[in-house]
Parts: C-alpha cells; sequence; structure tokens
C-alpha cells in the first residue's frame, strides 16, 4: 500500500499560513480602521465606511444561518429591528455596551424561540423557514407598532450618550460599526474552519446524511441561527444611533432581507468573505445612485444583478474564485497517477470462533413499522453478535432497508426496543446513535455534493464514533482513503467520481470513526463482475476478523462467502436465522424467498 | 360585539380570504407541478391592477373589455417566464430568488409609470351594495367571491377529473414514463405557468376593483398568500379556498375584537400553531 | 418491425452500448439477456426514446425512428414496462391505466381496455381506487402490465419484469407474457433471469459489457458452452 504522503497530492485546505495570515490580517484591518479618523476624513466618506461595515455585517451573519446551513431567511430584518428598537428604548438610560449585549440577547432569543419551532418539521423545511423568517418579520413589526416599543410615529434617540472618541460622536458610530464587521468576520472565519462549520457544510448539502454520521443538526442549526441573529442584533443596535429616529415601516421594510441576500448571491453565501464582497459592491452602487430617480435605477440594477448571479455566478464571486483554484489544482495533478487504486487481495482470517459462542452487541426486541398502513417491519426480533458478518436479505420490499433505517436512527419503530450496551436506540434522534459507534452507507451513495472527498470523510471523523478532533480527524481520513483506495482522489469534489469510487467514499465514512457496528446496504449493487470480486476483498479486509457487519446484499454468491449467520426478512417478518447454509436449506426460505409453491408476493 | 358587527366582520373574511384564495391558486399550481415559487407572481398581479386603473380607470374602457384582454396577455407573460426559467434550468431554489428579483423589477416599473402615490379606481357599475338584514354586501365583493370560489372549484375538478389533469399529476411522479405513454411534459408545464399568470390578471383586476393602489405594497401580500399556499397544501385548490377564509375570517374578527394593525400577526399564528401541533401536515 | 442498426449511447464521455445490432419480426418474442450493467435498461430506454442515441438507427416498420420523442414514438404504437414498474405512485390504480391510453388513438377505448385489464388482472378491479404506490410489487407489477396494454401497443417493450419479485410471481409474470404474446403483439424481453427469458422466447440475443455477443434461437444458445456457463448457471 502506498504511503499517504506520497500519494495526496490534491488536498484544497488552507495552509499554515493562512491559518496564521486570516486572523492577522483582519487584526491589522481592524487597527486600520480604528485609526483611520485620526486623519480627518470628510463626514461623507467616514459615514459611507460606516454603511459598510453595517452591511458586511448583516450579509456575513445572514449567511452564517442561510449561506452555510442552507437554510434561507428572509426575516433577517427582523433581528436587526429588534436590535434598532433595543437602542431606542433602553439607549437613554443604559451605556451603549450594555444595550449592544441586550440586542444581542433578544435577537438570539427570539431566533431561538423560532428554530425550535420550525427545525422539527421534516419535510418542506427549507421553504417553511424562508416563509417563517418573512412572516415573523411582520409579527414582531405588528407587535412593535401597536405597544409601546414603538406605539405608531417612531422613536427619537435624543438621549443616547455615547463616548466621544476623536471628540466626535458620530466617529464613535463608525468605530463601534468598525469593530462589529471585523469581529463578525473573525467570527465567520472561524466557524468556517472549525466544528461548527463542517457540521453546518454538511447540513447544508444532505441534512439527512449529516444527521446519520453525527451530526447534531438540530442543534447545530440553533447555534448557528442564534450567532447569526445576535450579530444583527448588535448591528442594529448600533445603526439606531446612526439614523437616530427609528420608525416601523423603515426599520422592518424588505430593504434589509434583500439586501443581504443579494450581497450574499453575488458575492457568493459558502465562504466567509464572500458576503463582504457583495456588500461592498452593493452599498457602492447604492452610495453613487442617491436619490429620486436614480435610486429606482439602483433598484432595478439590483434586481437585475440577483438575477443574473443566480443564473450565471450560481456560486457567487468567492465560489467561482474557489472552483477555479480547484480546477487548476486538479489540472496541475493530473499528471500523477489518478488510476483507481488497485485493490489488494484479502488477508487470509484466521477460524473464528462459532457464531453462537460471541457475546450479543445489538438486541431487537419486537421491532414494528407501518407506512401507510403497510407493515413494513412486523414484530422483528434478531441479535448482532460481537465480531459477526450477519447477512440481512430477503426479497425487494422485504424490510431490509428498513431495518437499517430503524437501526440508524432514521425512523421511529412504532414498537419495540434496540438494545445496544444498556442503551435502548428505537427513539434515539440518528447522531447520538452514531456517537455510539454505529455507522451505515447507502445503497445509493449519497455523498455530500460540495465537499470534497477528504472533507466528506472528515465529518464522519469528527462526529461520528470516535469524534477526533480536527487534525486527528484529518490524519484519519486520509488513513481510511489510502485504505479503500482513494487516497489519490481526496481533493476531489464526488461529481469527479465513477460509481464504483462513490460506494468506496460510502465505505470510507462508515469505517474511519472506528464503528463497532456497521451496517453495509447493498455496496456491491450496480459494479461489475471484476468490481464486485474487489468489493468483496474489501468488505473481508474491514471485517479483519472482529468488526460486527451487518450485510444486506442480493448477490448470493457474495453472501455465502462472507456471512457467519443470516437473518432472513419476508415482508416485514422474520422468517429465518441461522448458519447460512443451514438457512437457506430451510423450506420455509425455500418457499418464501426462492418460492416454490404459492405464497403471494 | 354585536351580531350585526360580527356577521359584517364574518363577510368582510370572506371577501378578503377569496382574494388570498385568487392570489394564492396561480402560486400553488407553480410551486406544486413547475416546482417555481413565484414571487413574482405578485408583481403580475399588482401589474394587473395597475392596467386596469390606467385602462378603465384613467382612459374610460370597459372594465370587463379590460379584463378580458389583460387574460391572454398574462397567459402569454407567463409562458414566456417559464420558457426562460427551463432555459437557464432554475431550480426551486433559484427560482425564489430569481422571481423576487423580478418581483423588485416589476415594483420600480410601476413606480416609474404610475409614481409611487396612491392611485384609486372607481368603477360605478359594481359600486352598489346588496342589503341581506342587517347586513351590507358590496356587489364588487360578491362578484369576487364567485369567481374565485368557481376558479378554484374547477381548478380541482381539472386536477382530478380531466386527461389534461392525470397527465400533469402523472408527469409530476415520472415524467419519464409519461412521456413514453404520450403526455407532451413540456406543454403541459407552459400551460400551467400561462394558466397561473392569467389567474394573477383576474386577482389584480380585483385588487384594482376593491384597494387604493401603491407599488410599495406589492410584497405586502406575500405572506399572507404563502400562508394560505401552504395551509392549504401544495396543488390543492380546495385546501386553499379553506385555508383563505380560515384567515381571512380570523383576521377580520381579530380586527373587530382588536385593532385593524393587530391583523397581520393572524396568519402566521395559525401558520405556526398548525407546524406545533400537526407538524407532518406540512 | 424493429430493427436496430449499429446503435451506440454514452453517458458523458463513455460509451454504455456499443453497435448494436438486432431485428424482430412481426408478432416475435425476442429475449435480450444479460448480466446486471450489460447495458439493457440503457438499451431499452435509448429504444423508448427516453436517451439521446449518439450513432446508429432504429428502424420501425421502415421508418427510423432514432430522433424521435417518445411521444411521437407513442404515437406509433410502442409501449413499455420499465425496469421497475414506474408506477405514478400517487395515483389510483384506475388512473395510473387511464395515463396508459393517453395517447389520441387509444383514448376512444378506455372502457373497453379497463374491462379488459380488470378481466386479466381481477385484482386490479377490486382495487382500482386504492393509490398504487401502496400495491405489492406483484400488483405494481400487474398495474405496469395494464397500463401498457392500454396503450393497445402493436410493440411491446418489457424490461426486466422479473426484478425483486417473488419466484412465484415471476412464475405468473412469464405467464401473463406469453398470454399477451398469444393475441400478436410483438414483444421484446429484456430480462436478466436467462433461464426464463429463454423459456419464453423465439430467438434472444446476449447482451454484455455494452456489445451484443451472441443470438439465435433459444436451443442454439444453451448448447453455446460459454453462455451455459456465464448466464445459465451450468458447471455450478
Amino acid at each position: 500500500m502506498a504511503s499517504v504522503t506520497a500519494d495526496t497530492p490534491v488536498i484544497p485546505t488552507r495552509s499554515a499560513a493562512a491559518r496564521f495570515g486570516v486572523p492577522t490580517t483582519l487584526a491589522v484591518a481592524l487597527v486600520l480602521l480604528l485609526l483611520l479618523p485620526a486623519l480627518g476624513l470628510p463626514p461623507f466618506f467616514e459615514s459611507f465606511l460606516y454603511l459598510l461595515c453595517l452591511w458586511i455585517s448583516l450579509a456575513t451573519s445572514w449567511t452564517i444561518i442561510s449561506g452555510f446551513t442552507g437554510y434561507f431567511s428572509f426575516g433577517h430584518g427582523a433581528f436587526y429591528g429588534v436590535g434598532m428598537y433595543t437602542t431606542a428604548n433602553l439607549g437613554a438610560s443604559l451605556p451603549i455596551l450594555v444595550c449592544l449585549v441586550i440586542a444581542a440577547a433578544l435577537a438570539a432569543l427570539l431566533s431561538l424561540g423560532m428554530g425550535a419551532v420550525i427545525f422539527r418539521v421534516r419535510r418542506l423545511r427549507g421553504e417553511l423557514f424562508a416563509l417563517l423568517t418573512l412572516a415573523m418579520t411582520i409579527v414582531v413589526a405588528t407587535i412593535v407598532l401597536n405597544t409601546p416599543i414603538d406605539g405608531g410615529p417612531g422613536k427619537y434617540l435624543l438621549g443616547v450618550q455615547l463616548p466621544r472618541i476623536y471628540d466626535n460622536s458620530a466617529t464613535t458610530i463608525y468605530l463601534l460599526g468598525a469593530c462589529v464587521a471585523i469581529g463578525t468576520l473573525a467570527i465567520t472565519y472561524f466557524i468556517q474552519y472549525g466544528r461548527l462549520g463542517r457540521g453546518l457544510f454538511a447540513i447544508a448539502d444532505d441534512e439527512d446524511v449529516a444527521e446519520g454520521l453525527g451530526v447534531p443538526s438540530y442543534r447545530y442549526k440553533l447555534i448557528a441561527f442564534a450567532i447569526s441573529s445576535a450579530i444583527a442584533g448588535v448591528i442594529g443596535a448600533v445603526h439606531a444611533i446612526f439614523v437616530s429616529y427609528v420608525t416601523v415601516s423603515e426599520t422592518f421594510s424588505s430593504t434589509v432581507a434583500l439586501f443581504v441576500i443579494l450581497m450574499s448571491v453575488i458575492g457568493g453565501m459558502r465562504h466567509w468573505l464572500g458576503p463582504a464582497i457583495g456588500a461592498v459592491f452593493v452599498t457602492t452602487i447604492n452610495f453613487v445612485f442617491v436619490s429620486g430617480d436614480s435610486a429606482l435605477a439602483a433598484r432595478i440594477v439590483i434586481g437585475l444583478a440577483l438575477i443574473l448571479a443566480t443564473l450565471f455566478l450560481p456560486e457567487g464571486v468567492a465560489g467561482f474564485v474557489q472552483k477555479q483554484v480547484h480546477k487548476r489544482r486538479a489540472a496541475a495533478s493530473s499528471n500523477t497517477d489518478t488510476a483507481p487504486h488497485a485493490l489488494v487481495p484479502a488477508a487470509p482470517v484466521a477460524a473464528a470462533p462459532t457464531a453462537t459462542e460471541r457475546p450479543i452487541l445489538l438486541k431487537g426486541e419486537n421491532i414494528s413499522l407501518a407506512f401507510r398502513g403497510v407493515q413494513a417491519l412486523d414484530g422483528v426480533n434478531f441479535d448482532i453478535r460481537q465480531g459477526e458478518i450477519l447477512g440481512l436479505i430477503g426479497p425487494n420490499g422485504s424490510g431490509k432497508s428498513t431495518l437499517i433505517n430503524v437501526m440508524n436512527g432514521f425512523y421511529k419503530p412504532d414498537t419495540g426496543r434496540l438494545l445496544f450496551e444498556g442503551h435502548d436506540l428505537a427513539q434515539m434522534p440518528a447522531h447520538r446513535i452514531a456517537r455510539l459507534g454505529l455507522a451505515r452507507t447507502f445503497q445509493i451513495p449519497r455523498p455530500f455534493p460540495h465537499l470534497s472527498v477528504l472533507d466528506n470523510v472528515m465529518v464522519a471523523a469528527m462526529f461520528g464514533g470516535a469524534a477526533y478532533p480536527q487534525e486527528t480527524a484529518r490524519r484519519k481520513a486520509l488513513e481510511t482513503l489510502d485504505f479503500v483506495g482513494l487516497a489519490n482522489r481526496a481533493g476531489a469534489f464526488p461529481s469527479e467520481l465513477n460509481l464504483h469510487q462513490r460506494k468506496f467514499l460510502e465505505l470510507a465514512r462508515a469505517l474511519v470513526s472506528d464503528a463497532r457496528l456497521v451496517m453495509l446496504d447493498e455496496v456491491l449493487a450496480g459494479l461489475t463482475p471484476s468490481e464486485i470480486t474487489s468489493a468483496i476483498a474489501m468488505v473481508r479486509r474491514i471485517h479483519g476478523g472482529e468488526r460486527t457487519i451487518v450485510f444486506v446484499e442480493h448477490n448470493m454468491r457474495a453472501v455465502m462467502e462472507l456471512t457467519d449467520r443470516l437473518i432472513i426478512l419476508n415482508q416485514g417478518k422474520l422468517i429465518a436465522e441461522g448458519d447460512p447454509r443451514t438457512v437457506m436449506d430451510d423450506p420455509a426460505v425455500i418457499r418464501a424467498y426462492l418460492g416454490t409453491s404459492d405464497a403471494e408476493g | 360585539m354585536s351580531a350585526t358587527l360580527f356577521g359584517q366582520s364574518v363577510l368582510s373574511g370572506i371577501f378578503a380570504g377569496s382574494l388570498y384564495a385568487l392570489m394564492g391558486l396561480g402560486m400553488s399550481l407553480s410551486w406544486r407541478y413547475l416546482r417555481v415559487i413565484n414571487i413574482a407572481h405578485f408583481g403580475l398581479v399588482f401589474l394587473a391592477a395597475y392596467m386596469t386603473y390606467e385602462f378603465a380607470g384613467v382612459r374610460g374602457y370597459s372594465a370587463l373589455a379590460v379584463a378580458l384582454l389583460l387574460i391572454p396577455l398574462f397567459f402569454v407573460l407567463g409562458v414566456i417566464q417559464q420558457v426562460l426559467i427551463l432555459r437557464f434550468n432554475v431550480n426551486e431554489f433559484s427560482s425564489l430568488i430569481v422571481t423576487y428579483g423580478l418581483a423588485i423589477i416589476a415594483e420600480a416599473v410601476i413606480q416609474l409609470i404610475w409614481s409611487a402615490d396612491f392611485v384609486r379606481y372607481e368603477n360605478r357599475a359594481l359600486h352598489g351594495n346588496v342589503e341581506v338584514g342587517t347586513l351590507l354586501l358590496p356587489v364588487a365583493d360578491i362578484l369576487l367571491v364567485v369567481i374565485a370560489v368557481g376558479l378554484c372549484v374547477a381548478t380541482w375538478a381539472a386536477m382530478r377529473f380531466t386527461w389534461l389533469g392525470k397527465a400533469l399529476r402523472a408527469g409530476l411522479d415520472n415524467p419519464a414514463i409519461a412521456a413514453a405513454f404520450g403526455v407532451p411534459n413540456q406543454r403541459l408545464l407552459l400551460l400551467v405557468s400561462g394558466f397561473s399568470a392569467a389567474l394573477a390578471s383576474v386577482a389584480g383586476v380585483f385588487v384594482a376593483l376593491l384597494y387604493t393602489l401603491a407599488p410599495s405594497q406589492i410584497l405586502s401580500w406575500l405572506g399572507v398568500v404563502f400562508a394560505a399556499v401552504l395551509l392549504g397544501g401544495l396543488g390543492n385548490p380546495l385546501g386553499l379556498l379553506a385555508a383563505g377564509m380560515l384567515i381571512g375570517v380570523s383576521e377580520a374578527i381579530t380586527m373587530a375584537i382588536t385593532a385593524p394593525s393587530w391583523a397581520p400577526v393572524v396568519p402566521f399564528t395559525i401558520l405556526i400553531l398548525l407546524l406545533v401541533l400537526w407538524p407532518q401536515r406540512v | 418491425m424493429l430493427k436496430a442498426d449499429a446503435v451506440c449511447v454514452g453517458y458523458g464521455e463513455a460509451l454504455a452500448l456499443s453497435n448494436i445490432s438486432f431485428d424482430l419480426g412481426a408478432g416475435e418474442l425476442v429475449a435480450i439477456i444479460g448480466p446486471n450493467g450489460a447495458g439493457k435498461t440503457t438499451l431499452v430506454n435509448a429504444l423508448a426514446r427516453l436517451l439521446p442515441i449518439r450513432s446508429g438507427g432504429i428502424l420501425l416498420d421502415g421508418e427510423n425512428i432514432a430522433r424521435l420523442t417518445p411521444q411521437q414514438l407513442a404515437d406509433r404504437g410502442v409501449a413499455i414496462i420499465p425496469e421497475g414498474r414506474r408506477l405514478f405512485t400517487s395515483m389510483t390504480v384506475e388512473e395510473n391505466l387511464e395515463l396508459g391510453c393517453y395517447r389520441a388513438a387509444a383514448r376512444a377505448h378506455k372502457r373497453e381496455g379497463l374491462e379488459q385489464a380488470y378481466a386479466m388482472f381481477p385484482i386490479l378491479g377490486e382495487r382500482r381506487r386504492q393509490i398504487s404506490g401502496t400495491l405489492s410489487g406483484g400488483q405494481q407489477q400487474m398495474v405496469a402490465f395494464a397500463r401498457a396494454l392500454m396503450a393497445r401497443p402493436r410493440l411491446l417493450l418489457i424490461d426486466e419484469p422479473s426484478l425483486g419479485l417473488a419466484p412465484v410471481i415471476i412464475k405468473q409474470v412469464f405467464e401473463t407474457i406469453a398470454r399477451i404474446h398469444a393475441t400478436g403483439v410483438s414483444i421484446l424481453l429484456i430480462e436478466q433471469n436467462a433461464t426464463k427469458a429463454l423459456e419464453a422466447a423465439q430467438r434472444a440475443y446476449v447482451l454484455d459489457c455494452g456489445q451484443m455477443i451472441a443470438s439465435g434461437t433459444p436451443d442454439e444458445l444453451r448448447q453455446r458452452p460459454e453462455i451455459g456457463a456465464a448466464y445459465l448457471g451450468h458447471g455450478h
């Protein structure tokens, strides 16, 4: 087997310099921005810079929930409005910094309440989120309008006390804005490259798979939403002082929601710097076309830009640049060998103890599940024993995949228990089951399409049973990719792999976190005969004589070669269980599964 | 609250609900069958409303003639929009953003032509009221209810019982196999988008008849109509009609009990309650 | 009746089918057999015009159909029973059957077609109002057959009818195919289960790795040792 370092030319990740460089650059930028007023800038320039900071903060914070996680919010204006009205009501009696903290807390609380409702819904969740965030803006506006928070005529901010830095309170507002903007960029940068960001990107690509690999999707979405909203609240609180008179119709107009989407779409939503690029572009256009008919022209330009960006630059400026970099890297590495890695034949495995001597790892008791009146699983009882390869077979529609989905937490059974080392998995969320050390593959591979092969495997390594820290996860992921023969494709995207390679990527994700129970759902389906031979060898090596495997398969040759024991499902019922040769001779199995008499299908 | 006030509130809720259903019908169909979340639908509604104001109000042509001309015109606009969406292979999610962009442009164009000021179209023929006991029923509103209910029921029946409706549903389930049995999927989709836009023009005529127009109001209908569309179930005209009525009546009663400015909260409270109590519904 | 001449079909850069040629006479039942991944379903989809053909010609009664749309092909009396049934799963059994006679020429025979279908598959008559996605696999296959027959086809393309069904049901499926064939419909049967397919067919072709590697009568093919070993499980 080739060594990892020699075989992995393309791994798009931040270089050490970048990791050190970005925070430093941001810090330097902040210092420069703070020193700028000392030069004695003209007021209009200072207010332009302030507006840049405002929109960078708003657009970047929006991206944390909507770009990274893929949940489009039309309600960013509500959180910003909460911030505005916090200062409008408390600014005269409390120090400004306390106001900012309260604004952040209120906005975060509002988002947590919203998220707790919406993120529980399973179908149409993206659309519902978009709609309900929009609706929330209207609801919050209505409440503010009808209560003393505003009361109708709007609020003047006359009594707000600002420290006078550089002898000018307008400059103080600019300084606050600069701090918030740079802080937002820094937070977003650390989120993107940290554990949270990896989880969020996985959620954006395929939430169910992410959950199945151990990403606590509900909690992560709430955290991302709360951070995003808190930032909007803070910058809203600052902006209230800037405008000095807040009204409901201005504050909760569609402008904020529209502009942050526009800026992020243009700049790129899957990169911390993207929205800032868009913010600079749009704010500048708006600053140039200021009044009357030219403001109207600006709206048309912005509408067109939104359409054109969606059609022609779907990943924004930042995404476009990233893609070009990836292409160049891939072209540079195409000289190296990218042929599929030849598989090493299986090492002979020592004779294992007989099946019945092994301790029970997982025990299923009376598992039943019905969909729309069809009994998919009907009182299934089974054991999975430590270190065995258990074959799970049965005709199409007999409930095999349903059983895998129940064990991995995607479906909750109507009745029954699944005991795994003292835990009942039956009602446990999928990410906790993954954390306990159960992993699965999908019959039709479901890689995260926007993550590289390496990042796909790293998500599993960081969130699965082993829960490795980032650097260990990277090493483990590379080792696992080498094991399945994909090391030289680590930097590729899943769309660049063929079916065979994507199946092996599935395997790598299931293996990387040292799962104690691996469920393989028809790994051989769709492979050519020679690929099947190598895949059988691969399963044997995965087993390594000790790892527990549940093997769902139609290919009887593979089943007979690999499995220690079989359980057979038919129409949701377990009809036989035991040693493969004995089971296949069981008349009930022959009748129902191979069918020589008059069983109904 | 007196019985008359209550009855009048329920009635005005039914009128409002009919307009929600009429506006939502095109959205609901295009969301379900075209996978296009069409925010530009509201732009079309207001474009039709302003054209009704311009031709029937300012220039004095017959409102009926204007409506009969707008319907085919908007059908064509809808077909063109869908041709472009198919041409650029816009997915459901991008359609939300692209049509949002279109709505902004529509708003700006309307403002360029008709200014940002409020305008009002007065139609004398539909000006009167019908009195039933102590209740007053404006003629224009009665017409609205008849048209909205008629269109929703007719659309439901067409989807359920006609070859066209069955072919559309089959195309949604499995386009390739539907094609193999002779279903012309693409043409049906264009038909749906044209029909949706034509519905927008009908809704627009009623907006002009019943409301004061301003460009800034275009997206103010978005939230409540979206709520009705989702509550009713995508592509379900009868559900939409019921949801529209439910929202309209609850709004009207809320307004009668509290202040009119509280009304916007109602549809979303209903929607959120539904989500919390009955999450598998949506 | 149907004649394919050097048909090539590809996805992206790879060729899934290269130089496929075969023919089928009027009223004939011809099988194309081959292992998983040989390109069988690709071939059916290309014939049904659901996939573009890169080169080569397909003649139906002398007319080249290689560039027709699926709808135009349906108008010429070709119907498909696709792999994995692929019903309109959210619609009722009867609506599925009605869609079968969507094309103008078949619509006139809707009532008659439904009667025949329910006579052939009584269970479907009992379940005509049931949503087809909730039927069992065997019943779904019946719907797929009945749907295709509603189109009153002259040529029927049947793709992997045995897939995922219990052997008892498979037996019934092949009996149904024989009955349909007896009414004079030409049938192209694509099947992985070579034993069953060879029992049913008058002639057969063997497809492997995207190429036709053999053809002949079932008896001739059974005799050829390399075919027997690879596809019929002889010598195991």
